[in-house]
């Protein structure tokens, strides 16, 4: 299947299509990044910006307590806040946290609920474009890393995974470094493992 | 001080060129590793980095706008970038007013309204000038939105037209521009072909002024291409190694 990439303005449909990386102008929709589109008239964006939906899992750091609640850096613009009264547990400037995204306002103000601590590891980020590879289907890549690194992995919509220091991190960032650079490529997780197996095998020799 | 010197000789220009022609350009996108967008232009002797942040939070607060996201420019030389004085702190008159005439471009373009309450910076330094920097500068800059994925309804690309021994040129060149008698900026936009910038030193006639619209017309669809080319380049060959600064 051929996939050619498509610049900012560059139509894709004559007809009007909903997705958050494209724009309509009429009857007829255009792309508003860059982006791949296969023969079937189906555009992926090759770079995104994270647009907060309710019921996204994010993964963040707390970053002020107020007496309402705490601050999380989810990765955006802004803060986003999680009530006090959604949570039972106390939490301490600096944890790792992944939560839910509760509501969304108009202004892209994020509210949070159903707090998990993450207990030490490491926060890295991944473009937000790219996560759905990172996954996999059915988390089939997500579950190859976890099991090849021997560690848990988080991976939040909003482009932040935090791996767990139980696991080979050094490896964990290199198969996520493979996986950002050839996302819009075929045969990724076979790629991925091969990798895996083969940096596995020198580290025994 | 302008009809002693001979610009063009049977025809060719100083450097060898014809009237329609541009100078070399390469554009390398995605050179800077902790920018969210970037791009790096040579357009013939004219070297330029853009550097593309946000959206992020915006500074001060009360210039936020809660209905779309602002964007702020800056166009900066280096104090070595070309022959004359640009080593003084702070910026120019000359500076202030490419900021504000970039940004007004990009504003035309981004799609704002998707992100309330933030910023969107880009960032400009001319590291060596030699004539038509505002255009370049304009070019890598679109490069560098599109690697940040900030949302846009076009990409556009820029040129300057004008005249040097009574000839309508394209893609003056520092001297052209000095001592020839008119220098037309344009950025046209890829797809709708829309005018986004349009200044103009000198004078031409409104024949002159046709024919330049023309000569840049044909010239930004060359210039897009090359825009087209480095952004597939970089995402179409991830084993090729990066120049990375």
């Amino acid at each position: 299947m051929s996939k050619t990439i498509i610049l900012p303005g560059a139509k894709i449909t004559d007809r009007i299509a909903h997705d958050p990386n494209t724009f309509v102008d009429e009857t007829s929709t255009y792309a508003a990044v860059v982006g791949t589109l296969d023969e079937t008239g189906r555009f992926i964006a090759l770079e995104s910006r994270y647009k907060p939906q309710v019921g996204d899992a994010v993964v963040g750091v707390v970053t002020d307590t107020k007496h309402a609640g705490y601050d999380i850096e989810i990765g955006m613009p802004h803060e986003a806040f999680l009530s006090s009264r959604e949570i039972r547990i106390k939490l301490q400037l600096g944890e790792f946290v992944v939560c839910r995204v509760r509501m969304v306002d108009e202004v892209g103000e994020v509210e949070l609920n159903e707090v998990r601590r993450l207990p030490m590891g490491k926060l890295v980020s991944f473009p937000p474009a790219k996560i759905p590879r990172l996954i996999g289907k059915k988390s089939s890549m997500l579950l190859l890393i976890k099991e090849q690194t021997g560690g848990d992995i988080v991976v939040g919509n909003n482009g932040l995974i935090w791996i767990s220091s139980k696991s080979d991190i050094p490896l964990v960032l290199k198969a996520m470094n493979l996986i950002e650079r050839k996302a819009h490529f075929s045969g990724l997780t076979d790629e991925v493992s091969a990798m895996l197996n083969v940096s596995k095998s020198q580290e025994g020799e | 001080m302008t009809e002693d010197k001979r610009l063009i000789v049977d025809g060719k220009r100083g450097d060898g060129r014809t009237p329609e022609e541009l100078r070399n350009v390469r554009i390398e996108t995605g050179m800077l590793k902790e920018a969210d967008g970037s791009a790096y232009i040579e357009w013939g002797g004219n070297r330029i980095v853009c550097g593309v942040y946000g959206p992020k939070d915006c500074i001060p607060r009360h210039a936020a706008d809660p209905y779309k996201a602002i964007l702020k420019c800056r166009y900066m030389m280096s104090p070595f970038a070309s022959q004359e004085e640009h080593g003084k702190s702070g910026p120019s008159r000359r500076s202030t007013e490419l900021s504000k005439v970039i940004r007004h471009v990009f504003e035309n373009l981004v799609i704002a309204e998707r992100f309330p309450n933030t910023q969107i910076e880009i960032f400009l330094d001319v590291l060596q000038a030699s004539g038509g920097t505002r255009t370049a500068s304009i070019t890598a800059a679109a490069v560098a939105l599109a690697n940040a994925g900030i949302p846009m309804r076009d990409m556009v690309a820029a040129v300057s037209v004008g005249k040097a021994d009574g000839k309508v040129l394209v893609d003056l060149d520092k001297e052209e521009d000095n001592s020839g008698q008119s220098d037309m900026p344009i950025a046209i936009a890829r797809n709708s072909k829309e005018i986004l910038l349009l200044q103009m030193d000198g004078l031409l006639t409104k024949e002159e002024v046709e024919k330049a619209l023309d000569l840049a017309e044909r010239a930004v669809e060359k210039i897009g291409d090359m825009q087209e080319e480095s952004l597939r380049q970089f995402y179409e060959s991830p084993e090729k190694k990066k120049f990375v600064m």
